[in-house]
């Protein structure tokens, strides 16, 4: 008989396969969706962020780990009804206009799907406008933007001014990050803070919705 | 008399990564990744220039056949020389084996060597950089070490290059925001040289762009590369990859993901201009799996570079490496660790031209203390590649005879004449501990620190003409800042 | 996983399979040896024991007084019939140092007079204790390949301290001991202490643990006590070090040819003898080389020149195809700082792209007056660092990563690649107190120096590491030993 332990494991090791063949299992067996998801999938990532936090697991593992709890929560979604999908919360994520490093933004990515928010990835080079359509869009409650130059990083302020305009920024919370970035800059911007790495960046989430 | 013959001498240490098999494997396998897989290119010009010269276009993806590669190879031009600014003099060779060395550029933020504070680089701190780097012997050409953030910021480049010219007078390597400030920049250099023809007669800048890794050649670098190659002037073009993150966990994989980024480069600059200069650059690194930093102090940095060499060596290219630089956070044994090993390393392997001397802080901080610091190990690194001379002057035969057993050297003609052949060095410290204590116990870094803070309050740069300052100052003025991404 | 499959052999395909470094040609290297044996045949050496003259005449040496000239022949025949090949293994028998080739270990100094209080910081005398933190310590170190004491012990019988050094190092660690020798009778009662752990002198010399490290006088002098301690060793089949002190510019030429060559006449008398005693005896041999530095009157132990001329003796002592002894891991610094860390770098470094077989001094502070445990700790870390470097880069089909390159494409990224996972712990090297952390962590971690952390990682080693015991019976046999010597 399958197992929440089993599942969790499976998450943990970033077995993909198992983890849809487990998180079926529980499916078919009739157990509630929303335990498979907390208990199994979930608490399974819950034990990797604590590992990968105390330098016993390295990020390309925590990548696969994530992968694999995402495809068992494809699985178990369609039973559930949108609006009891446990979520952290909602993140919109992306590199702004003129900037096309990705590869930091997607580390932030990762780190938050593992902690259990929906993210939203935006991509890259990504206008102040975009931002604020995929915000009526999505409804995010984090905005998070990334920029390695200090001639994009400007874009940030760009954005958090439209948003402004269009009233949009008391409803969503706005963190920045990248290589240039300091929390004196976050603040001349009018961000809701600065994240120095993908781990942080989580934290500071953590902080901001609490 | 004796004379001999087939005798061969190491004149210096040898030192290969690669054997030359290897490098082939890696150049042809990085032709495949060229053609299989292709690189995006954001610039429309770039796109047209490439199509034309028989490059397989698709949207922004460009395959490249690798007979243009081997094409391009053949005429960029094997012979770069950087020379002084004020004078015209050729100084450095970017050829062969030579090995040069400087600092690094961008860096968002800087350590104050007068409060210790960590700050956004300025004006002054870029003014302070070149004049210290101006005044240091084994620095060959300056690099900015940092990104002037006290003027409005898509205009910063002109403001650098300004700080820059007018506090010394070696090889500038000028990173700009984009087309428009490399204009400028170019503009200035011109004027400074006596016009187009001179500065591309004996240039005394170069230009710098980067590719995104993986395989992304954003329309700053591609732009910034043709200018280059139209105007004829030695164009760097670095990639920056991660093992593991932007580039495959294997050095293999590093060196073909580098390699491909780095020779689409010189494809475009061929194809803009046959027989372009053109310096294949690299910080080949690791993703640190824990912190997620792109390290400046692995190990594997070292190595992927000096094997970056053999590559370079084999393809007779000049290549632009990296040395002298820290993933610590304040210049500490480790900041003495990882310079020495990385500068060691770059030397023995003849890179020609190597940056990010100064870097601290895994390249988010330039340090000045570094820099000097560094420009000692230099001087060690520099005395050691020189190898061992071995011949009938410095095997002494006569003199170990004429000594005998038991006895000494220390007043004979041959120790004398060969004595200044030892490294002296100017900072490191081999007093007795009583001398030490006396002079206030200083450590290395505090040492370093004194000797930046002096050079800052006494160093005089060769000055640049009045009438020519001035004209500089106008194109800085007068810039006018684009914003990112914006074409045309 | 994705891989480009197609199905070939490569024919005539030559691989570095490691970095590949040579100070020195064999053509030189011939040129040194050659000249050194004039040397010896016309200059020849200072015998100072009879028993050692009567074997050099006997073998056919012109002996004259105590000038003992050796001819060509007999050095080449010592060479020849000494062992190309040396293995030394742990304290359980089992083959630890294979001392051939170019393989390299590390391990710690001894000659310092002081030695820094790991625990106080304070400046003192080594006492036993010291000897037995040591051992712990290069126990606990995984690149720390042998052990030596770090100064000898004070507050012993002082006609006994490298007993009472050796029986702290075998009661603390395992790993094999590199043990000086002030005379025939220390040498004897460590000896039977060896013996004892292994049960007999047989299973000694056949899986000897225990390296003699005998120090000629420098300068073609060999002095009674040495030449009765190589006999000594000879006979009984302990592997012994033949070690020169060198000082360019006093005690041989100040040209490093001319110090290579005085240096290998040296050495070469001591190998003869061993050689002459009984053939195919274990010999081990190399120095440390220093300049006289005039200005500060002392011998630096951080210069360049140290590993110059280190590393080009080994060069020729790999052409002769005999085990090598080097030196590295030391500074002339006074405290922990920059310099400590970039001269005890550059020196582990280069002796490690040498293939120097077996090299000592790391931990030797204050050029070689006081040992520091930390610095072996923080060298623990740089050998790691100089072991990825010198491994160099595997090319062969799946690592150059052709397939993955394709499958991730432009502008995506390889953390999640099966590929990566498959090789990054492999491919990185991974730091233990290097700080890779940003510096936000770094600061909320207490903004410490590598020095402080490397201070809390010696205490703890020290405090925490447990080394296999021997067993009561053995201990209580060697307690035996120690009162019938006279040792205690």
């Amino acid at each position: 008989m399958a197992n929440f332990e089993e599942l969790s494991k499976s998450v943990i090791s970033g077995n993909l396969a198992k983890v849809k063949k487990v998180t079926q299992a529980l499916i078919d067996e009739g157990v509630s969706p929303l335990d498979i998801i907390n208990l199994g999938l979930i608490a399974g990532m819950g034990v990797v962020g604590a590992r990968f936090k105390n330098g016993e697991m390295y990020v390309p593992e925590v990548l696969v780990a994530a992968r694999s709890m995402r495809a068992g929560i494809e699985l178990v979604q369609p039973l559930i009804a949108s609006e009891d999908m446990p979520s952290a919360g909602k993140v919109l994520l992306g590199t702004v206009k003129g900037d096309l490093h990705d590869i930091g933004k997607n580390l932030v990515g990762m780190m938050l799907e593992s902690r259990g928010y929906t993210v939203i990835n935006a991509g890259i080079d990504v206008s102040s406008e975009k931002f604020v359509q995929f915000i009526k869009e999505h409804k995010p409650d984090i905005l998070a933007m990334s920029a390695l130059l200090t001639t994009t990083m400007l874009g940030m302020k760009d954005t958090i001014e439209l948003m402004k305009e269009e009233g949009l920024k008391d409803q969503v919370k706005v963190i920045i990050g990248g290589a240039p970035i300091s929390n004196d800059f976050a603040d001349e911007v009018g961000a809701d803070g600065f994240a120095p790495d993908a781990a942080s960046a989580v934290d500071l989430c953590n902080r901001l919705l609490a | 008399m004796t004379t001999r013959t087939n005798f061969k001498a190491y004149s210096s240490t040898m030192m290969k990564v690669f054997s030359q098999d290897q490098c082939q494997e890696l150049v042809l396998a990085a032709e495949e990744a060229m053609w299989r897989t292709g690189t995006d290119f954001y610039d429309k010009e770039s796109l047209e220039i490439l199509k034309k010269a028989g490059c397989w276009v698709d949207g922004k993806r460009v395959r490249i056949p690798a007979h243009i590669t081997e094409q391009a190879l053949k005429t960029c031009q094997k012979h770069v020389v950087l020379c002084n600014s004020r004078t015209g003099a050729r100084e450095l060779f970017v050829e062969g084996n030579n090995a040069y060395f400087g600092s690094g550029p961008c860096t968002p933020f800087t350590r104050n060597p007068f409060t210790n504070e960590r700050h956004r680089a300025t004006r002054q701190s870029v003014g302070w950089a070149t004049k210290v780097l101006d005044a240091l012997p084994n620095i060959d050409y300056a690099m900015s070490l940092g990104i002037v953030q006290d003027v409005p910021l898509l205009i910063s480049d002109r403001h650098e290059f300004e700080q820059q010219i007018l506090n010394t007078d070696k090889p500038i390597i000028t990173v700009c925001v984009d087309a428009w400030g490399q204009a400028d920049v170019i503009k200035m250099a011109e004027l400074v040289a006596g016009g187009e023809e001179e500065l591309r007669k004996n240039p005394f800048i170069c230009l710098y762009a980067e590719p995104i890794s993986p395989g992304i050649h954003c329309l700053e670098a591609a732009q910034k590369l043709v200018m280059g190659a139209k105007k004829g002037l030695p164009t760097i073009y670095t990639p920056c990859i991660m093992a593991g993150g932007t580039a495959p966990a294997t050095m293999a994989g590093v060196m073909v993901q580098g390699l491909c980024e780095s020779l689409s480069g010189l494809v475009l600059s061929q194809c803009a201009r046959e027989g372009a200069p053109f310096i294949m650059g690299g910080v080949y690194t690791v993703l640190d799996m824990k912190t997620t930093i792109f390290s400046y102090g692995a190990p594997e940095l070292h190595l992927l570079l000096a094997g970056l060499a053999d590559v370079a060596h084999y393809l007779n290219i000049p290549m632009f490496g990296t040395a002298g630089c820290t993933d610590s956070c304040v210049i500490d044994e480790q900041a003495g660790i990882e310079a020495a090993l990385s500068i060691a390393m770059t030397n023995m392997s003849g890179a020609n031209l190597n940056h990010d001397t100064g870097y601290s802080e895994y390249g988010t901080t330039s340090n000045l203390d570094l820099v000097v610091i560094a420009d000692e190990i230099l001087g060690m690194a520099r005395r050691l590649t020189k190898g061992i001379h071995v011949d009938q002057e410095t095997l002494a035969l006569e003199v170990i005879e004429k000594v005998g057993p038991g006895g000494n050297f220390a007043d004979e003609d041959h120790t004398l004449e060969h004595i200044e052949e030892n490294y002296a060095p100017r900072l490191v410290n081999r007093a007795a501990r009583n001398i030490w204590e006396k002079a206030g116990s200083k450590t290395l870094t505090q040492v370093a620190n004194e000797k930046v803070r002096d050079i800052i309050n006494h160093h005089e740069p060769i000055p640049l003409p009045k009438d020519v300052a001035a004209k500089i100052r106008e194109i800085v003025e007068n810039a006018v800042g684009h914003v990112p991404g914006e074409d045309e | 996983m994705h891989t480009t499959k197609s199905n070939y052999t490569r024919a005539n395909y030559e691989v570095n399979q490691t970095t590949q470094w040579k100070m020195l040609s064999d053509d030189q290297c011939s040129e040194l040896y050659m000249t050194t044996m004039e040397v010896l045949e016309r200059t020849g050496a200072e015998i100072l024991n009879k028993e050692a003259q009567k074997v050099f005449e006997k073998a056919g040496c012109w002996v004259d007084g105590n000038r003992v000239r050796i001819p060509s022949a007999l050095t080449e025949w010592a060479v020849r019939t000494a062992p190309s090949r040396v293995t030394v293994c742990d304290r359980n028998s089992k083959r630890a140092l294979r001392l051939e080739t170019t393989n390299a270990f590390y391990g710690p100094g001894q000659n310092n007079t002081y030695v820094m209080d790991p625990l106080t910081g304070e400046r003192r005398k080594p006492v036993k204790g010291d000897v037995v933190n040591t051992g712990i310590v290069c126990d606990g170190l995984k690149n720390v390949d042998f052990a030596m004491s770090n100064g000898l012990p004070t507050d012993v019988n002082q006609g006994f301290a490298e007993v009472h050094a050796f029986e702290a190092l075998v009661t603390n660690t395992t790993k094999p001991i590199v043990q000086s020798i002030q005379g025939v009778e220390q040498a004897q009662a460590i000896l039977d202490i060896a013996t004892t752990i292994v049960g007999s002198l047989k299973n000694f010399q056949k899986d000897p643990f225990v390296m003699f490290l005998i120090e000629t006088e420098g300068t073609l002098v060999h002095s009674d006590e040495t030449l009765k301690k190589v006999m000594f060793a000879a006979k009984n089949g302990v592997p012994y070090i033949y070690s020169t002190r060198l000082i360019a510019g006093e005690t041989s030429p100040a040209t490093p040819a001319g110090a290579i060559v005085v240096a290998l006449a040296d050495v070469l008398v001591g190998i003869l003898l061993g050689q002459l005693v009984r053939q195919g005896t274990s010999v081990i041999t190399g120095g440390f080389f220093s300049i006289n530095d005039t200005e500060n009157g002392i011998l630096p132990i951080g210069a360049t020149e140290v590993s110059l001329m280190g590393t080009g003796m080994a060069n020729v002592l790999r052409y002769l195809g005999i085990p090598s002894f080097g030196f590295a891991g030391a500074t002339d610094a006074k405290e922990s700082d920059a310099q400590m860390g970039l001269e005890a770098a550059f020196s582990i470094l280069h002796e490690g792209l040498s293939g120097t077989n077996l090299i000592h001094g790391s931990g030797q502070l204050e050029y070689g007056l006081t040992g520091s445990l930390e610095l072996l700790v923080m060298s623990d870390e740089v050998i790691g660092m100089t072991r990825r470097i010198i491994k160099g880069v595997e090319v062969n089909e799946e690592r150059l990563a052709r397939g993955v390159i394709d499958f991730v494409q432009p502008g995506g990224h390889y953390l999640g690649e099966e590929h990566t996972l498959k090789y990054f712990r492999d491919e990185f090297w991974w730091p233990s107190v290097l700080n890779r952390t940003r510096i936000d962590d770094w600061t909320a971690a207490g903004a410490k120096t590598l020095g402080q952390r490397v201070k809390e990682k010696t205490q703890s080693i020290i405090k925490t590491h447990q080394p296999e015991k021997l067993s009561e019976d053995v201990l209580g046999k060697i307690k035996v030993i120690l009162d019938r010597t006279g040792t205690v």
